[in-house]
């Protein structure tokens, strides 16, 4: 007996497939799309059972975040205390805090709820770039408490603040003489720690391991949520060293029908020597699932511009910061690439700044001249100050783009003052070259660095709008259609799952995000304000009520 | 077995292709007796010999590459923490840093970790190119920092290079790096053993003074000429504020420093005092009587460059 079929009936289907991009109806069968169009169009397929409850709702293919972290769900256990509102896997938006008095407050009451002990307070997400004004200090800490350890950890991830409990538990006073404890005007620690060595002791003084939290199954389970919240129907983890841990919890979650996430998680290519890290992905490709896709590779070539880490060309930072870092030998990049490439394994490299991305590209065409191999995708994660010219290159060498749109609205002011100026902060994320050049491009949010909604970092590539009202780079903003494109096929293709994922047609995985509104009639601004409902994956129905405080 | 102390910890830095895995092989050749963790976070053509470590009663250990404020602080930590914990903890841990990594941040590490004490930062340059990398506005600011980080830079190559390119080499060595010991060598052919704090560790309350390879008192050189040592007697009991600054002053000729001095509050109290990698620890020795153990000898012994001062010019400026 054939199995079943359901006939789900919508107010609008937006599919993606350019000969049919609108249909009313979608059946599905077996976990994949029999079809899409009206009710005559399908009933043709034989019995099915017809669901109404999207009747007043928009489909669109489930959204694909092609760039982002499992972090994002070990970060939300702690307290969120950043500058911008933000919703959490269980549906609740905590509060914007405007100052660090606010941010004081907000862990205040945390604290009085904790009852006794000495468990730390972990907060994450303070951005004092927004305040103008005295950096947060271990004073400001004391007041939440001077029994318990108390960690503010900035949105880069990269600095943290302490209070005197953790300073004491990690030895760190004013003798200490390590690069990134900063000091105050008295000689003594004033509790920012700026630095790999003290940020990590610091944290490893009150046992914390973010990279070991990453990997456990409630932050799996969370990183879903939030992904589920947003549309998401699949999201990459990008990347990650896979230790045997990791990869038995994200099997182990992922083969829960009621898991609601397909992953593809990439494998940090540098997390070992090359030849090795090529077998053991060559190894894990082959137990891949549905929901979970292994074999791809990232590796990291420079830092971030906000940060200023990344690599860049002439004339390098506009506030006159020294060049960033490359955390690849620079002469190594093409010889790292080629083993992965030769084994079969597609790569994705990190390149922020301009210089860092000609190299990758160099390296990656003389891979391809060494070693050619048709339809390799190299894709560029970020790729955020390429040039036009590089552009031109990425075309003609056949590599994608995940460009990160969510900058140009929370740095971009930052980066036509500080790091840019302003015709080069007008190029980032050129979304409109890489359309007009024939890149293929994805857009991204990096979560848990920026919020995980696509819909919103669509509309940060249609306005490109700052925080404060500014445009940068009008030329360079996409349609509507051409950004929903990128948050669907554009970032199914980059991870070469264009075959399955990102459009609704006949033989696709029915994976939907399912909508309040028609994102193309609410208008290029209110893009970021349509409100999701829940998702479609492989025919099962996650509502987002389902979520709200559950968690 | 005695009371775990912290265990010290070098780094060596410097680009690809310096010498940095011939070094460590070398290291591993020369110093027999001595239990290393060798961690490599360099990737490179040329691999440690790992038998070589294991004929020791150590461990190699990859961690990996990148930011080192994410993938790779972790995996550092990780490994150094569970090195630390370890019943048998190695009487010194080597890394080997990636050729664009920052040596300071991984010696920093050690300063702060409870178990680890920070000892060598030691960067090999290629002689014969590095002017050449310094000029490439790819490579520029990671070679300065690299430099920057040394208490010890050691001129590799120099077999290969042209006696303009040395030239050159030694006077970028200085100006990136005017604190640091400078040294030229080929073949990464450097004593590194005598340079590292071996005898620490557990060893701390066991070992007598660690005298030089040929120990006398007065000037002795060693491994063609490549490093002098001196021992400076100093039975009268000193006064440890003025020592702590007479060490801080010494030249950069000076590599490294050990010895027992008692002081003028307490003259019935030794106190150990450690000059490595430019860092100097005077800690009152434990004297708690155990049987068998020869209180140590006053005086200490200096490792430095050819050109370090002789020991009377040390007894000199000691005031002793």
């Amino acid at each position: 007996m054939a199995a079943s079929i359901t006939i789900f009936r919508a107010k609008k289907i937006l599919t993606m497939n350019p000969r049919a991009p609108a249909a009313t109806h979608v059946a599905v069968r077996d976990g994949h799309i029999l079809g899409a169009g009206d009710l005559a169009d399908l009933s043709v397929w034989g019995a099915h059972r017809l669901d109404e409850r999207f009747a007043d709702k928009v489909l669109m293919p489930g959204m694909i975040e092609g760039h982002c972290h499992s972090m994002e769900g070990s970060v939300w256990q702690d307290n969120y205390v950043g500058y911008y509102a933000r919703r959490g896997p269980d549906g609740i938006e905590r509060p914007a805090l405007r100052s660090i008095e606010e941010v004081v407050d907000h862990l205040r009451r945390v604290e009085a709820e904790m009852g006794e002990g000495e468990d730390a307070i972990i907060a994450w997400g303070f951005d004092p770039i927004y305040f103008n004004g005295p950096r947060m200090t271990a004073a400001d800490l004391d007041r939440v408490s001077q029994r318990r350890p108390v960690v503010v950890v900035h949105a880069s991830f990269h600095i943290i603040n302490v209070n005197s409990v953790v300073l004491q538990r990690a030895n760190i006073s004013a003798d200490t003489d390590v690069m990134g404890i900063m000091k105050g005007a008295d000689g003594e620690p004033n509790g920012e720690l700026q630095g790999m060595p003290a940020r990590f002791l610091a944290l490893g003084a009150i046992g914390r391991d973010h990279f070991e939290e990453m990997g456990k199954k409630e932050s799996l389970w969370r990183f879903a949520r939030s992904a589920q919240l947003a549309g998401v129907t699949t999201a990459t983890d990008l990347a990650n060293a896979l230790p045997e841990t990791t990869i038995a919890n994200l099997k182990a979650v992922t083969g829960d029908p009621d898991y609601p996430l397909r992953i593809v998680p990439a494998f940090l290519g540098l997390s070992c020597p090359a030849a090795e890290g090529a077998v053991k992905m060559r190894a894990l490709s082959e137990q891949s699932s549905d929901k979970l896709r292994l074999g791809l590779i990232k590796l990291v070539a420079d830092g971030s511009i906000q940060g200023f880490t990344a690599r860049l060309k002439w004339p390098g930072y506009f506030n006159s910061s020294a060049n960033g870092l490359w955390y690849i030998d620079p002469d190594r990049i093409a010889d790292t690439l080629a083993v992965y490439h030769e084994a079969g394994l597609q790569v994705h490299i990190h390149t922020n700044g301009d210089q860092a991305t000609e190299t990758v590209l160099d390296a990656i065409e003389q891979v391809l001249t060494r070693l050619p191999r048709p339809d390799a995708r190299f894709t560029l994660q970020h790729c955020q100050m390429a040039h036009e010219a590089h552009y031109r290159r990425m075309a003609r060498l056949g590599v994608c783009a995940n460009l990160f749109a969510n900058h140009l609205y929370y740095w971009g002011d930052q980066h036509v003052e500080q790091t840019m100026g302003p015709e080069r902060a007008a190029r980032m994320n050129a979304t409109g070259t890489a359309k007009r050049l024939g890149v293929p491009f994805a857009i991204h949010s990096d979560a848990p660095i920026t919020p995980l909604a696509p819909l919103f970092t669509a509309w940060c590539a249609v306005n490109r709008k700052t925080v404060s009202g500014r445009i940068l780079g009008e030329a360079e903003r996409i349609s509507v259609e051409d950004a929903l494109s990128a948050v669907t096929l554009g970032a199914a293709y980059t991870l070469k799952l264009d075959g399955e994922l990102g459009s609704i047609e006949t033989g696709k995985r029915a994976d939907f995000a399912v909508l309040d509104a028609d994102p193309l009639a609410v208008g290029a601004e209110g893009l970021k304000d349509v409100p999701v409902w829940g998702t479609v994956l492989g025919g099962r129905v996650f509502p987002c009520a389902d979520i709200a405080g559950g968690l | 077995m005695a009371a775990a102390g912290p265990i010290p910890l070098s780094v060596i830095g410097g680009f690809l292709g310096a010498g940095k895995t011939t070094l460590l092989n070398r290291l591993l050749q020369g110093a027999s007796g001595i239990r290393f963790a060798v961690i490599v976070n360099d990737f490179g053509d040329l691999a440690i010999d790992g038998d070589l470590v294991a004929d020791h009663g150590g461990d190699t250990i990859t961690f990996a590459n990148g930011c080192l404020c994410c993938t790779m602080g972790d995996s550092l930590l990780s490994t150094l923490n569970d090195l630390a914990r370890r019943d048998d903890p190695p009487d010194h841990i080597v890394v080997e840093a990636s050729g664009v990594a920052d040596p300071r941040q991984i010696a920093d590490v050690a300063v702060l970790h409870p178990g680890l004490v920070r000892d060598l930062v030691l960067v090999l340059v290629d002689a014969d190119t590095i002017c050449e990398r310094a000029r490439d506005s790819r490579l520029k600011e990671t070679v300065i920092h690299q430099a920057e980080a040394a208490d010890m830079i050691v001129l590799n190559k120099c077999d290969l290079a042209s006696e303009q390119h040395i030239a050159d080499a030694r006077a970028w060595a200085a100006e990136q790096a005017p604190r640091a010991a400078l040294l030229e060598t080929a073949h990464a052919r450097i004593a590194i053993e005598r340079l590292l704090t071996l005898d620490s560790g557990h060893g701390i309350g066991n070992g007598p003074l660690r005298a030089p390879a040929v120990a006398h008192i007065g000037h002795a050189h060693d491994h063609a000429n490549q490093f002098s040592s001196a021992v400076v007697i100093l039975e009268a009991p000193l006064d440890l504020a003025a020592l702590r600054g007479v060490l801080n002053d010494l030249p950069p000729s000076i590599l490294r420093a050990k010895g027992f001095v008692s002081s003028r509050e307490d003259p019935s109290r030794l106190h150990l005092v450690q000059l490595s990698g430019r860092r100097l620890r005077i800690e009152p020795w434990p004297v708690a009587a155990r049987a068998g153990v020869v209180p140590p000898r006053r005086g200490r012994v200096f490792v430095g460059t050819p050109d370090m001062p002789p020991a009377a010019g040390l007894t000199r400026r000691l005031g002793a």
